[in-house]
This record gives C-alpha cells, sequence and structure tokens, in this order.
C-alpha cells in the first residue's frame, strides 16, 4: 500500500518534528550531563529519520497489484462515535441508560424484525453488567437519573 | 534449598484453593478467547488487568498467564476447523490443519495439536524452571551499561522478529519511546510534556492505553472485515490420532518444542515466529515435502509445540530480567507493577513464591488445558456459533468498565476511546501496536539507564563497547541488522529463484 504508507510517513513525520520542537524547549544538557530534553530531543530525529526511511520507500515501490480487500469502514466509525459519545454521556446520563444506547448502536438492526432482540440484548447487557459489576463487585459505576 | 523443595513450596502455593481457582479460570478463558478468532490474548488481558487489582500478586499473574498460554493451546481448533487462526501463532497450523479436516481426519489433527501442545508446554517449563534462576544470577551482574544496551537490543529485536515491516515496527517502537517520555523525568523528577494538566504528571497510564489499542482496537478492525467464517461441517472423531500420525508427529513435535523454546527467549521472537521457523524447518527436513500443505501431520505438530513451548518461556526475560517479549508478557509485567513486585534478577531469590508458585501452576495448568481442549473439543466448537456482532458489544462494555474503573473516572473512558481509534488507524495503516506498547512500558526503564551511563562515563559513549556483556549485546544488534540487508542483497542476484508461498496449498 505506497499511498497509505506515505500518508502514515508524512503523520510520522509531523510528530517526529513536533516531539523535536517540544523537546527542544527542554534542559538539553550534554552527553556528560544529559537534561530532561536529551532522550525526548533524540527520540523525535530518530523517529523523523525512519519516517523518511517509510516516505522514500513507499514513494519507490510500485503500486501492488490485485484485488483491495473487501472493508466496511462505515461500521467502525459508527461504533467510534458512539464510543466517543458515550464517554461524554456516561456521568450525566449514567451507565446503564448509556450501555443500552451503545449496545443498540452497535448491533445495528436493520429491520423491525432484528430491533427486538437488538433491544433485548442491549437491555440485558446494560441491566446485566450493571448488576455484575456495580452492585455485586463494588465499581461506582455511575447510576444516572434513572436511579434517582 | 535444591529446585526440588523450591518446585514443592511452589505447588504449596499453586495448590490452595484460590490460585487454582485462578489456574483453572485462566485456563478456560485462554482457551475461550484461543478458540474466538477476533479477540487475542493482549486483548483479554487488558481487559481483565483492573479485575486483578483487588487479587493477591500471585494469584493475578497465575490468572493471566493461563489466559496468555491456554489461547495459544487452544488457537489451533479454529485453523484447523475454519482456516482462521484464533490467534496469530496457529496461522501456521492453518496450512496442514484443515487440509486434514478437509479429509475427515480434524479429530486426528486437533489430538495432535492439543498433546503436541502438552508435551512442548511442559518441555518448556522444565526449562524455565532449571534456566531462570541461573540466568536471573548472571544478571546480577548488570550496571546500568548493560540495562540501556540490554533494553535497547531488546526493543530492536521486537522491531526485526514481531513480524511485518521492520521499519514500520521501529517507528512504533520510538513512538512508544516517546509517549514513555511523558510525565516525570527519571533522573530529575521534573514533569515533562504535561502541558499542566495533572492526569500526565505520572505520565499515560499503560492499563488504558493497553485496553484502547488492543481491546477497543481489535473490536473496530472485526466490525470491518466483511466476510464471516464459516465452521467446516465435519465429524470430530478418532480424537487420539492413529499410530501413523503419532509416528510420524514424533519427531517435529520434539523440534518444534526445543526450537520453539529457544525463539521464545528472545525479545519479540516469539511464538509467531517459533511456528513459522518449525514449519520452514520440518519441509525442508522431510523426506516428503510435497505432503505439506496437503493435510501432514508433521505441519500441524511442530508449529503447535513450537507456539506452545515459545509462550511459556517467553516468561524467562520477564522473570529475569524484566524485560517482556511481547505485548501480552508485558501486560502481566504491568500487572507486577500493579501490585509493587518489579520482575528482574532479585524476583526469584526475594519473591519465590510468586516465581515458583508461577511455574507450578503452569505444571497444573498444562493439565488442565488438555482436559479442556481434548475431551471438551466440541463444547468449544460449539461458541463458534456466536456471531461476532453480539462478541462485539459485551467486548466494548468489558472495555468500558474496566476503563472506567481504574479511577473510577469517565475521563479515562474518553482516553481508552481515543486509543482505541488510535489502534484501529494503525492495523488499518499495517502498523503493529505491540511495539509501541512495549517500548512505551521499557522506555522509562531505558532512559534512566542511558542517562546514567552517560554521567557515569562523562558522556563516554565508548563505554558501552569497553564492558564485554553491553558490548556483546549491541554485537547482536549490529548482527541483526547486517544480515537482513546482506539477505536482501544476494536474493537479488537473478540466479536465485524466490520460492512463492502459494506452492503450498490450493491444489
Amino acid at each position: 500500500m505506497p499511498r497509505r504508507d506515505a500518508v502514515a510517513a508524512a503523520a510520522i513525520l509531523l510528530l517526529a518534528a513536533a516531539v523535536v520542537r517540544e523537546a527542544g524547549r527542554l534542559p538539553f544538557g550534554s552527553a556528560r550531563s544529559p537534561g530532561e530534553g536529551f532522550v525526548p530531543w533524540w527520540l523525535g530525529v530518530i523517529l523523523g529519520v525512519l519516517a523518511l526511511i517509510l516516505l522514500l520507500r513507499s514513494l519507490l515501490e510500485r503500486r501492488a497489484a490485485g484485488a483491495p480487500q473487501p472493508r466496511r469502514t462505515g461500521r467502525p466509525l459508527a461504533v467510534l462515535l458512539a464510543l466517543a459519545a458515550y464517554a461524554v454521556a456516561v456521568d450525566p446520563l449514567g451507565y446503564p441508560l448509556c450501555t443500552f444506547l451503545l449496545v443498540v448502536v452497535t448491533l445495528a438492526p436493520r429491520s423491525p424484525r432484528e430491533a427486538l432482540p437488538a433491544l433485548a440484548l442491549a437491555l440485558a447487557t446494560a441491566g446485566g453488567s450493571y448488576v455484575l459489576f456495580a452492585v455485586w463487585l463494588g465499581v461506582p459505576l455511575p447510576a444516572g437519573p434513572l436511579a434517582r | 534449598m535444591d529446585v526440588g523443595s523450591l518446585l514443592a513450596s511452589g505447588f504449596a502455593v499453586a495448590l490452595t484453593p484460590t490460585n487454582l481457582l485462578y489456574c483453572l479460570l485462566g485456563s478456560v478463558i485462554g482457551t475461550a478467547i484461543g478458540v474466538l478468532p477476533g479477540l487475542g490474548p493482549p486483548a483479554t488481558i487488558a481487559l481483565l488487568l483492573p479485575v486483578t487489582y483487588g487479587m493477591p500478586p500471585t494469584s493475578a499473574v497465575i490468572l493471566l498467564a493461563g489466559i496468555f498460554y491456554g489461547a495459544m493451546y487452544a488457537g489451533s481448533t479454529t485453523s484447523i476447523l475454519l482456516n482462521i487462526p484464533g490467534e496469530a501463532a496457529s496461522v501456521v497450523t492453518c496450512i496442514d490443519g484443515y487440509q486434514m479436516a478437509r479429509q475427515g481426519r480434524a479429530g486426528a489433527a486437533l489430538a495432535v495439536s492439543a498433546i503436541g501442545s502438552f508435551v512442548a508446554g511442559t518441555v518448556s517449563i522444565v526449562g524455565l524452571m532449571l534456566l531462570a534462576p541461573p540466568l536471573a544470577q548472571f544478571a546480577l551482574r548488570f550496571g546500568a551499561p548493560e540495562n540501556a544496551a540490554l533494553l535497547a537490543v531488546g526493543l530492536m529485536m521486537v522491531g526485526y522478529l514481531g513480524g511485518g515491516s521492520v521499519v514500520k515496527n521501529l517507528a512504533m517502537a520510538v513512538v512508544g519511546l516517546v509517549l514513555g517520555t511523558v510525565g516525570l523525568d527519571p533522573i530529575m523528577g521534573t514533569q515533562r510534556f504535561t502541558y499542566g494538566v495533572y492526569k500526565l504528571a505520572e505520565g499515560f497510564e499503560f492499563i488504558l492505553v493497553a485496553m484502547g489499542l488492543f481491546g477497543i482496537g481489535e473490536v473496530l478492525v472485526n466490525y470491518e472485515r466483511a466476510v464471516a467464517p464459516e465452521v467446516l461441517r465435519t465429524r470430530i472423531a478418532g480424537l487420539l490420532g492413529t499410530r501413523e500420525d503419532w509416528r510420524r508427529a514424533a519427531l517435529p513435535l520434539t523440534r518444534g518444542s526445543l526450537l520453539g523454546f529457544f525463539i521464545g527467549v528472545l525479545p519479540g521472537g516469539g511464538a509467531v515466529v517459533a511456528s513459522f521457523i518449525t514449519y520452514a524447518l520440518e519441509k525442508r527436513l522431510s523426506r516428503h515435502p510435497e505432503r505439506f500443505g496437503r493435510g501432514a501431520v508433521e505441519g500441524v505438530a511442530a508449529p503447535e509445540a513450537a507456539n506452545n513451548a515459545a509462550a511459556t518461556s517467553s516468561f524467562i526475560p520477564l522473570l529475569t530480567l524484566g524485560i517482556p517479549g511481547n505485548a501480552s508478557i508485558a501486560l502481566i509485567l504491568a500487572a507486577l507493577l500493579i501490585h509493587g513486585i518489579r520482575p528482574g534478577p532479585l524476583l526469584v531469590s526475594d519473591q519465590p513464591q510468586v516465581f515458583w508458585g508461577l511455574v507450578a501452576s503452569m505444571y497444573l495448568g498444562n493439565v488442565l488445558l488438555l482436559v479442556l481442549n481434548l475431551p471438551l473439543i466440541r463444547l468449544w466448537v460449539s461458541l463458534l456459533r456466536v456471531p461476532y456482532r453480539h462478541l462485539g458489544p459485551l467486548i466494548l462494555v468489558v472495555v468500558l468498565v474496566g476503563a472506567y474503573s481504574v479511577n473510577n473516572n469517565p475521563t479515562d473512558v474518553g482516553i481508552v476511546v481515543v486509543f482505541g481509534a488510535l489502534g484501529w488507524i494503525l492495523r488499518r495503516l499495517d502498523f503493529e501496536p505491540a511495539p509501541l506498547v512495549l517500548a512505551m512500558i521499557l522506555g522509562p526503564q531505558l532512559e534512566a539507564a542511558l542517562r546514567r551511563t552517560l554521567i557515569y562515563s562523562h558522556g563516554d559513549f565508548g563505554v558501552f563497547l569497553q564492558r564485554p556483556i553491553s558490548a556483546a549485546l549491541l554485537g547482536v544488534a549490529a548482527l541483526m541488522m547486517l544480515v537482513p540487508a546482506a539477505r536482501r542483497l544476494l536474493a537479488r542476484r537473478p540466479w536465485q529463484p524466490p520460492a512463492p508461498l502459494e506452492e503450498r496449498s490450493d491444489s
């Protein structure tokens, strides 16, 4: 995947530049007495060199033949968005409600026939895991407005 | 005390009802995740790390180790029945294992795999028991230069042997080292890269990073895959194999056990490399290499023995030098550190109950796994009928609860999700997250050792070559860099035909 590698190499190169810049703001010291910035600065440089090698390779490499692997990017993206929303909402809305909604989104029922089992599984997962972790194991999960 | 008495004391620890239960639990969970494709040992260990906080350290390590070697044991089941490896270390087993199943010999393949794993696991535990204490004694001679050289070589080996692109692996290791510099400076004690964020003062929490990269990252990758596996509809009969099967498997099994043991000791070597190397070796040694890829029992026996032997022996660098060779072992190291135990040369002498308790539990776990994997195989196969779309949400819920329970803080849930996204993106771009995790955990040790060495030597880098152990270690690193380069150059010569992998099967 030369193009993907080139994008990845460019991102790593940016990261390396940021590391060198930020490490440069710390006391560098010397080889006799290395300061806080000594190791991070060198790590940034090494990372930059590796990114350049990767970039060079990806530019020189010919595009590989053959059909690309079938991928469904939409699904993991939707799950990722749901997870991000979960992280924000779990404290105000509570664990049981957020977990129920997260499981429904991840199961993604496509028809009314699939909806009922999905809702049942989401309810069982949210309720069951709350009882297991919060009630039995004592993890102080936020109960949310439903418990009030 | 002699080895026998120490082992007896280990059995006294491992046979307590609590530890026996954790050993059984670890073996059962390990078998389950080994059977299920799409959930690996690092993800599972990361998920269960918070659960171990309240346990005694020996029980925690017994449970997590059981998950790790249990998964190696059972990873072959899906390789044989589905042509999909349950674990990366069982990829090679697909080649001949699946062909055996298609020919109606699934029972024999599963038997050779399970009994071979048992024999190899036992050989490797004996090796661990005999080799670890003297190696720990030897490592007591290590000073800062030797530690710095050892850690650097270990990380390089992870890059070179970890599979995939070496440059990408090394880049991931350096990113891990950079992440490891966030927090307190290991020499001066001042804060670095924290930008006034209180949470970063002690650095990124390893457990959250691991849960995100391995737990959520793996689930997202599995959601992306469009193809659902189908179980081969075959009758699982003849679960002891025939005499001819065992005659053919005996030598490959022995070679696989021994080679796997030595490869497992190398950082980054581990079970995956061991299984590939032993398969290639058996094919080369065979008088009928054309049988490989068409259901040769040797092609199942050798890699399965090797990956189990390597899984056990990969505990040696952890327990004697404090260096994890792979992501699962790094997570076990994290569990020990959380309990205030620092694995290294002093572990065997200072915490004998942990070391010998673990060794004894491995013997017990090995027997339990044989029972779990042979008579109960049909039960595990039925687990494959659970669709991933139902399993994925359950894994996510366990990760999120685990993340929340680390500090009872919703911010940690956000951190795990961010690292989960990173894990998914990295895998999409063919970057392995394991070197990142290993480097992150080893980074502060490496930096402290390197800076101490430079302070003592007044900035003279030559000190690494003046001390024999560090010079030897750096020599190994130089060889590792030069040998692949030389091989690549030789491979470009026109008279050397490449050996295509495709020739093995598809007939």
